[in-house]
């Protein structure tokens, strides 16, 4: 949880200016990407080896499983700064504890229909099953949802909004300016 | 006589029967609240109390939840707990009992036919009742009064409706809706379903719930709450009459035990004590979208 919350600390203040009009034709999405160590995080260290490009909108955040991507963490990642997520795991049947992928498919079939329900836009939320020998998918994967995230725009959370507004950035600016004397 | 009255008449005089001959020591109905027609929760331990016990059709609180904080209050050689069972009530009770939160032999259930309640202010029948799909208690010791017929309900009317809708409409309609949440966590404590000891939103040190009441907070919550009950939840609706802002909640409820039946043929929950739960298993035949 604290993990999710730093890494998308970073992404959040990154993405804050996207509110300021200034701002608006810098913005770049912030996409957490939830990545197996036994698939999908090889395969992004493969693509890596073979010099193969992709956005670096994307952060990618190595769990041991699909199945450990508890479905409160993509919502604490949009509530908090990410534009998109998109959560990765081993092909069905390939799973290093067996079955993870398997119950993670099940949860998050039923969880992106509620987001999506709920309003959330579908490319806002994906999931791919991406082995640890396909570095291309990985690679057009992300870019495919950054391009997606990209063409939807900053999503619009009360945080960000807080801190576009400056009545509020400037008492938060006073009270940190306060704390450090 | 009514069929309530007749209702009435009888839990009174087996809550009696049944405490005089310390059978139960303690039994869980409805009585008088303050204003006319307005029932309350009712917990009695003496015969001479059952005089107390109301039954009409302005019984709205669903009684299944209470199970377990007053089983967890009485010491197990004092007698059973007896409890009244509609439809919504037994059914809570199988997934208590499934969750092993309540033990079956420590329960005596007074089944109670029920043909829905009404608002004691409007007349109306209540929302939570308009589409019940079990009138009748599918668990029970004894049954008082004749079962009455099924409907036929439309429990995915609502969620159609919207899933219909476009999704900027839907993204109004349910952000107008977490903007009034004021997070009392009432939906929760009346959950037959919702019976972690320490509920997420209470554990301030992990702190998965933000303490600010902003449409971002409450949507996680509500998404969260959701989620938690979504393969197991009764549809009893006691989620959405407990809401003191009105939040649409058994839609997001409905949409999940939806999808979950669509996908994995989840059925209803509560029906009986040893169902899987959907997203408690899996089946490599799963459609597979992801790849
Ligand atoms: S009962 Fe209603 S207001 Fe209270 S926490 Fe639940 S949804 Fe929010
Ligand atoms: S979520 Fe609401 S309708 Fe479902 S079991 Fe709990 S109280 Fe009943």
């Amino acid at each position: 949880m604290s993990v999710v919350e730093t890494n998308v600390a970073t992404t959040g203040a990154m993405a804050t200016g996207a509110n300021s009009p200034a701002a608006a034709e810098s913005w770049q999405p912030s996409i957490l990407a939830f990545a197996c160590h036994w698939c999908t995080y090889s395969g992004a260290d493969l693509a890596g080896l073979n010099r193969m490009e992709y956005p670096a909108n994307v952060r990618l955040l190595r769990v041991p499983c699909s199945g450990r991507v508890n479905p409160q963490y993509v919502l604490s990642a949009l509530g908090k700064g990410a534009d998109g997520v998109l959560v990765c795991g081993c092909h069905p049947g390939d799973c290093h504890y067996v079955s993870g992928n398997y119950y993670a498919k099940r949860r998050l079939m039923a969880f992106k229909r509620l987001l999506e329900f709920t309003g959330l836009e579908p490319g806002r939320f994906q999931v791919r099953w991406i082995s640890g020998s396909e570095a291309g998918k990985f690679r057009d994967t992300v870019t495919r949802v950054c391009e997606e995230v990209r063409a939807l725009g900053p999503l619009t959370t009360d945080q960000r909004q807080a801190l576009a507004d400056p009545v509020l950035a400037g008492a938060a600016a006073t009270t940190q300016a306060g704390e450090a004397q | 006589m009514s069929d309530s009255q007749s209702i009435q008449a009888s839990l009174r005089s087996r809550a009696a029967e049944l405490l005089a001959s310390d059978q139960v020591a303690e039994l869980i109905g409805w009585g008088a609240g303050r204003f006319p027609d307005q029932t309350t929760p009712l917990f009695i331990t003496q015969a001479d109390q059952a005089e107390g016990l109301v039954y009409s059709e302005y019984c709205q609180n669903t009684l299944g939840k209470y199970a377990i904080t007053e089983l967890s209050e009485l010491v197990a050689d004092q007698g059973k707990l007896a409890i009244c069972v509609r439809g919504c009530e037994s059914r809570g009770i199988n997934r208590m009992l499934k969750d092993n939160q309540i033990e079956r032999d420590r329960l005596y259930l007074l089944g109670i036919p029920c043909s829905g309640m009404k608002n004691r202010q409007s007349g109306e029948l209540l929302s939570k009742c308009m589409n019940c799909s079990h009138k009748n208690p599918v668990i029970y010791d004894e049954l008082l009064g004749e079962t009455v017929a099924e409907g036929e309900p439309d429990r995915f009317g609502a969620v159609c409706a919207l899933e219909e809708c476009d999704r900027a409409s839907r993204e109004q309609y349910f952000d107008a809706a977490f903007d009034r949440c004021i997070r009392c966590y009432a939906c929760r404590e009346v959950c037959p379903v919702c019976t972690c000891r320490e509920c997420f939103v209470d554990q301030h040190e992990v702190g998965w719930q933000g303490k600010q009441g902003n449409t971002t907070e409450n949507r996680f919550y509500s998404l969260t709450r959701a989620f938690h009950i979504s393969d197991r939840c009764v549809e009893c609706g006691e989620c959405e009459r407990a809401c003191p802002m009105g939040l649409p909640l058994m839609v997001l409820n409905r949409k999940l035990v939806k999808d979950l039946d669509d996908l994995f043929q989840a059925g209803e929950a509560g029906l009986d004590a040893v169902a899987v739960n959907s997203l408690g298993t899996y089946d490599v035949a799963d459609v597979e979208e992801f790849m």
